[in-house]
């Protein structure tokens, strides 16, 4: 039989196969376990490299901090303290070591020795205190009972390592053994610290006059940290917050974030993994023990397999890490209804532009808008509250009539009757809450803003020609404005513009006469106009970005028009009735025998004494210039234009059938949302509510035709929709066959790559949170009035000229103008500290009229010498509460304000003060303005009578001590006074009068100026003007 | 062609099954019948030779006249078994490694995933779904499947082939088998993952499962083409066709079944009550394929139109 004919079955042999394959499934099997090990889990890796590189950066880092810090342990101050303390440990040193002897040689052992029988005789007698507590039968409980006895009673024998023989005791003895023991080491511990104080005392001083005078770690923390290092294992670290149930595993990689020694991309050999966080203040604030990672960064906190799965980066993952250009969205989901956030820059920018570019007028965003929604609230509740009024007179009514009843009994007649006048007072109660809302309501009708300007007004302001041409494409008109591009065919910009022209209120506005332009533009560019406006084009643009460019408006405004605006921006051609919907004429005043008024005296509707909007709704305020100069500077406006441009005709504009094409155009793109319109007061916002629209799931973003791009191209993602949306937001009609009135609507807003990476930072933090609602930024304190302060202070633009908090800069710090040494002090007052300097009184009496005066109103009521002015901005009384609130919060003054007591000046003080005042060391009348006009044309600080009315004392006091500190740059001389006895001494010679006066100079001058008066005044400019 | 959305799909880790199931499957009803005909050669071969027959029963190929007639199960068979048990641990083994369970995010309750897909076992139900009645295709199908699968041994009188491959002695159950299994439910399988997409619509292999797309289809009730009104016109109507569909569907299988002269010698065997058990259930399965058919080509949605049920 050869070997081919051998059956295979039988004969063949598997060892070769068998041999191959167990092979493979051994190597499979290491795979596995290599797999287990390292594969799945590349953090040990990151750890690895991370005590390498770090431990290579703490060498160096310890060479170059070593110098300086050896200089220091060499300087005296240093050896001083080192020394003392030697000597101070020294001193210490024979009675501490006596004590760790005993201690440890006596003590310590004896317990050890005895703790053992204790213990076991203790717990004996427990478990057999439990069976008694469990047991049914009295007989089993007393036998226990006596069982107990007899283990107390037991006698053991110790062994003591101090004693030859073996003691022994019974329970009670050795318990109280161990005590009286325990009690003697504790107090033998007391009485070391007692002795080490001092010298533990001088070591934390000498080390905090290393730790204080070394910028990066010293030498002695990095040992600390080495140490750490060398002891380093290989571990998950994770962040877990029980409650919120988080697990944060982020620092099994990122092994530096919290490291004491600040570690850089470099430092770290370019492992950008390893440096620690960038903003320390910000994980001050947000401890990660408590706070963790993901809920600011975004990201799978748990997920260690991949770098893409613990970023989130997995399509699976809905809430991945925000990128870096967006890292502030993680601030939105709990700072959700803040306008300013510290340290977010870049959401703060979003958020501005998503209400200053008018994005709010087509999407609704909780606490954007505010005032329209708090309007339907507070008619609700006026509502409500009417209601509960009604239920409790008539529920009153029942019980009075149930009391008078014969068959009630006499003590329920009386509960009846007193329960009824209980009723009655709180329903009276309630009128008083009423009152509150219906003067809320009323003043809410004034802080209601839109973002462009009435188009009712359009017949009397606007060249007709000039709408069109607008409509066209507003941003090649005039760059960088806040109207967006619509994508209109020419059709539509024929309806829209005659709707626009027919719609507007018909005027007679008066004819002004023309005024002089080289003082118009004089007025323009320094009375303020510019904190808000800009002018000029290209790179010659000076001025703030709040409001429109006004280099060509002289092309498309009627001159008359535009000196009612500037003279008053609030006024109206004719009152709006919110009540009947429409706009009152002189007809409706006339049938009441009404003089055709309205302004905010006159705010009641003729015809049904409803509130009327009476004010243009312009945040633009007054600058309460007299007509002459408004006529300046509006003929001054006029002459900003481009050389020959021309405007085709546009007689179509006054076609009627035109006009309800374009109403339904107009109310087809939302134009409502920004503009005041004719009809269309009550419009509802177009476009889709954007409070949570970062957390919608993904397939409700409609990418259209362009999902599968977007999903090859990496930007199927909210981030990735937004942004292009921003950037063409018809994008998402790439390729569809849509009617025109179906296409996207959502008009180009030209943003720049900042500003739609702002948007959508702004965008995609926008979302439901994923901590619990207790992590959100509410609070009750005054920190809430800060919050509600940034809506009002953003409104107005109060930042355009003030600076309000530390790092910000106005507009006048970028114009050219104001670069100039001598105009330098011509720009507005900064705000920082205003809570804590002003009288909270005096602030809100000052943001109602800045001039100070009923009567002499063209004028600054503080600052006289100040050519641009504080403007009158009409506030409501709501807006005042929120900005007085917000200025003291911000100064964490006590609220409600309840002024400091001074003491009274005697006659030699205010003697001694006013010589001081007019020496020759201290001239403070040659700055501050004393009320004569020769004088105060040149000063420029405010004016000594208002003080008393306007200041803090202790504020007034810190700022004559050192005003560079508070003000840098400021003209007031700092280093005025010095400490002398424990007192201020003024510098300069003081007069003889001074002579022997041993009070402080500064109190003495604080005293004075807030018992000052214009008499005083007067006696100081006579006694000033004598020398 | 979109080969992205091809390789997506392909490479999906759900669908790694699928795609070992199109060429695993094939490849062993291959070689199964590779086997099951050589084995018919060498039967014929003894059926011709008595005198061989006497002396060789061992029904495997290849095989020699001088070879044993039996090996035991130790160690010939388990030394086999045992190299494949070791092959197949590498494979999972490799497999687990290298692909992850196919975790999605947390479920949402207010969306549904679109298309949204059973199991991969399950898909063949779900295909189902699309030509039944879901009473029907949830329900009595499912229901009537596994029923089935117990009866075959009640119903199988066949008493060839057992522990040797062939087909000539068991074409019949081969034939249903690869009816009931291959063609219906393994393409059924193969149809739902690789070819529902979004909206569950059809969409074939290499292009674009786009979400945006839209179809025109109107299906209607066979009743409705004939313009029969009402319900129980309708009701009659349709188990009138129904009815008439069971009574031509087992005569025809009846001719089939009773073709050859072996499987005639097989029907002899079958009680009454064996063949028409047998007969419910090839004239259900066989319903499959049918609907699925005037549903597609016609774009009929039911032919029995009823407030209870639809068929």
């Amino acid at each position: 039989m050869s070997d081919q004919e051998k059956d295979p079955v039988v004969h063949s042999s598997l060892s070769k196969p068998l041999m191959i394959s167990s092979a493979l499934l051994v190597l499979t099997l290491a795979w596995g376990l290599w797999d287990e090990m390292y594969g799945i889990r590349p953090w040990k890796g990151y750890q690895a490299r991370f005590v390498k590189a770090y431990s290579r950066y703490l060498k160096t880092a310890a060479g170059g901090e070593a110098e300086v810090e050896k200089q220091i342990r060499a300087s005296s101050e240093y050896r001083r303290l080192d020394g003392e303390m030697n000597v101070a440990e020294k001193a210490a040193t024979p009675a501490a070591s006596a004590i760790d002897k005993k201690i440890n040689q006596e003590l310590v052992p004896n317990i050890l020795a005895l703790n053992d029988p204790f213990q076991e005789v203790r717990s004996h007698i427990g478990s057999l205190t439990y069976q008694i507590e469990v047991s049914h039968s009295e007989s089993s409980k007393e036998s226990l009972r006596k069982e107990i006895l007899g283990l107390r009673a037991e006698k053991h024998d110790v062994a003591l390592p101090g004693e030859p023989q073996k003691r022994s005791m019974d329970f009670k003895a050795m318990s109280d053994q161990l005590q009286a023991w325990k009690d003697e080491k504790a107090k033998l511990l007391q009485q070391r610290v007692d002795l080490m104080k001092q010298a533990t005392e001088l070591r934390t001083q000498r080390d905090k006059y290393l730790s204080d005078r070394i910028a990066e770690a010293s030498t002695s923390t990095i040992g600390a940290v080495q140490n750490s290092l060398d002891k380093f294992d290989i571990r998950i670290r994770q962040i877990h917050v029980k409650d919120v149930d988080l697990v944060d595993r982020c620092e099994s990689c990122h092994l530096g974030t919290r490291e004491p020694v600040a570690i850089t991309k470099a430092a770290m050999g370019g492992e950008q993994v390893f440096s620690s966080h960038p903003n320390k203040e910000l994980l001050k604030l947000h401890d990660p023990e408590k706070f963790g990672c993901t809920p600011c960064h975004g990201g799978n906190g748990a997920a260690l397999s991949s770098v893409e799965k613990s970023h989130g980066y997995n399509k699976f993952w809905l809430w991945p890490l925000h990128h870096k250009e967006n890292i502030e969205a993680g601030c939105q989901q709990c700072h959700a209804k803040e306008a300013v956030t510290e340290m977010a820059d870049t959401l703060n920018a979003g958020r501005e532009i998503f209400r200053l570019r008018g994005c709010m007028g087509c999407h609704r965003y909780e606490a954007f808008d505010r005032e329209a929604d708090e309007i339907s609230s507070v008619n609700q509740q006026i509502r409500t509250l009417t209601q509960q009024k009604a239920e409790w007179k008539r529920e009153a009514g029942f019980d009075e009539q149930k009391a008078n009843s014969p068959k009630t009994s006499d003590d329920e007649a009386k509960r009846l009757l007193a329960h009824s006048n209980d009723l009655k007072v709180r329903a009276s109660g309630i009128d008083a809450k009423i009152e509150q809302l219906d003067m809320r309501s009323r003043s809410l009708i004034r802080e209601v803003k839109k973002i462009g300007p009435s188009l009712k007004e359009a017949r009397v302001k606007l060249k007709k020609e000039w709408i069109p041409v607008w409509l066209k494409d507003p941003h090649q008109w005039r760059p960088g404005t806040k109207m967006p591009t619509f994508r209109l065919d020419d059709g539509e910009i024929r309806a829209i513009s005659a709707f626009v022209w027919q719609s507007g209120v018909k005027a007679d506005l008066p004819v002004q006469k023309q005024g002089d332009a080289a003082r118009g533009q004089e007025a323009f560019e320094t009375r303020g106009c510019m904190a808000c406006h800009s002018m000029g084009e290209g790179t010659g643009k000076q001025g703030g970005t709040f409001s429109a460019n006004l280099s060509r408006e002289g092309e498309k405004a009627n001159y008359d028009y535009l000196v009612r605006w500037v003279h008053n921006p609030r006024q109206r051609s004719a009152p709006y009735c919110t009540f009947e919907k429409k706009d009152l004429t002189a007809a409706d005043y006339q049938a009441k025998g009404l003089p055709y008024v309205f302004d905010l005296e006159h705010s009641k509707c003729p015809n049904d004494g409803h509130e009327l909007q009476v004010q243009q709704m312009t945040p633009m305020p007054s600058l309460r210039l007299t007509e002459d100069e408004a006529r300046d500077i509006a003929t001054y406006l006029m002459t900003r234009k481009h050389d020959n441009q021309t405007y085709a005709a546009a007689d179509y504009m006054d076609d009627a059938n035109l006009k309800n094409q374009g109403l339904a155009l107009v109310r087809n793109y939302g134009c409502a949302g920004c503009h005041e319109i004719s009809g269309l007061e009550e419009e509802q916002r177009i476009g889709t509510e954007l409070t949570k629209e970062g957390s919608k799931p993904i397939e409700r973003l409609d990418f259209a035709l362009l999902g599968h791009k977007a999903e090859a191209e990496e930007w199927y993602t909210h981030k990735g929709f937004f942004e292009h949306k921003l950037e063409n937001p018809a994008v998402y009609d790439t390729g569809k066959e849509k009617a025109k009135q179906d296409r996207l609507k959502m008009p180009n807003f030209n943003l720049s790559k900042p500003e739609i990476d702002a948007v959508t930072t702004f965008l995609t933090g926008s979302v439901d949170a994923s901590v619990p609602a207790r992590y959100f930024y509410n609070p009750t304190d005054a920190r809430q009035d800060i919050i509600d302060g940034w809506w009002v202070i953003r409104k107005y633009n109060c930042m355009g000229c003030h600076k309000v908090h530390v790092g910000q800069s106005t507009t006048f710090d970028g114009m050219t103008k104001y670069q100039d040494p001598d105009w330098k002090d011509q720009r507005p007052p900064t705000l920082i500290g205003e809570g804590s300097r002003v009288n909270p009184e005096w602030l809100m009496r000052f943001l109602n009229n800045p001039a100070l005066s009923e009567t002499d109103t063209n004028r600054d009521g503080v600052r006289q010498y100040l050519k641009a002015r504080m403007p009158t901005f009409s506030f409501s009384d709501g807006e005042i509460r929120k900005l007085v609130r917000f200025f003291e919060a911000l100064s964490s003054q006590a609220q409600p304000f309840i002024p400091e007591k001074l003491e009274p000046l005697s006659e030699t003080e205010r003697t001694m003060a006013r010589n001081l005042f007019t020496s020759e060391g201290a001239p403070c009348l040659k700055c501050h303005m004393t009320g004569d006009a020769k004088h105060d044309s040149k000063a420029t600080a405010p004016n000594f009578t208002v003080a008393r009315e306007r200041l803090k004392p202790g504020w007034t006091k810190r700022w004559m001590l050192d005003p560079a500190l508070m003000s840098p740059g400021t003209a007031m001389p700092s280093g005025l006074f010095r400490m002398e006895n424990g007192h201020n001494v003024f510098t300069g010679p003081t007069p003889p009068s001074f002579n022997g006066y041993n009070k402080d100079h500064a109190d003495l001058l604080v005293r004075y100026m807030f018992q000052f008066t214009p008499e005083e005044l007067g006696r100081l400019r006579s006694s000033a003007g004598a020398k | 062609m979109d080969l992205n959305q091809l390789w997506t799909i392909l490479s999906t880790a759900d669908n790694v099954p699928i795609v070992l199931l199109l060429l695993v499957v094939p490849f062993y009803t291959w070689y199964g019948l590779r086997q099951s005909f050589a084995n018919d050669r060498l039967i014929a071969q003894l059926e011709g030779n008595p005198e061989m027959a006497k002396t060789h029963h061992r029904k495997t190929q290849p095989w020699r006249p001088e070879w044993a007639r039996e090996v035991h199960v130790w160690p010939y068979l388990l030394r086999i078994e045992f190299l494949a048990a070791i092959i197949l641990t590498i494979i999972l083994t490799v497999w687990s490694i290298v692909l992850n369970a196919p975790l999605e995010e947390p479920a949402n309750p207010t969306l549904t995933m679109n298309p949204s897909k059973a199991p991969w076992y399950f898909l063949g139900l779900q295909e189902m779904l699309v030509y039944f009645d879901p009473w029907m295709s949830g329900v009595v199908m499912p229901s009537l499947i596994i029923i089935g699968l117990m009866v075959i041994p009640y119903i199988d009188t066949n008493p060839l082939g057992n522990g040797y491959y062939t087909f000539k002695q068991r074409k019949w159950a081969i034939l249903t088998f690869i009816f009931g299994f291959i063609v219906l439910w393994v393409s059924m399988i193969v149809i739902g993952t690789l070819i529902r997409g979004p909206g569950w619509m059809w969409f074939w292999p290499g292009t674009t499962w786009d979400h945006n797309r839209l179809i025109f289809e109107v299906n209607r009730d066979l009743p409705d083409i004939f313009g029969i009104h009402g319900m129980w016109p309708k009701f009659i109507f349709g188990a009138v066709v129904v009815g008439a569909y069971c009574v031509a569907a087992a005569i025809g299988l009846h001719k089939l079944i009773t073709r050859t002269a072996f499987n005639r010698k097989i029907y002899a065997r079958m009680s009454v009550l064996q063949y028409t058990v047998m007969q419910i259930f090839l004239v259900t399965m066989l319903s499959l394929p049918v609907k699925i058919l005037i549903r597609l080509l016609f774009r009929i949605k039911y032919v029995l139109v009823s407030p209870w049920f639809n068929i």
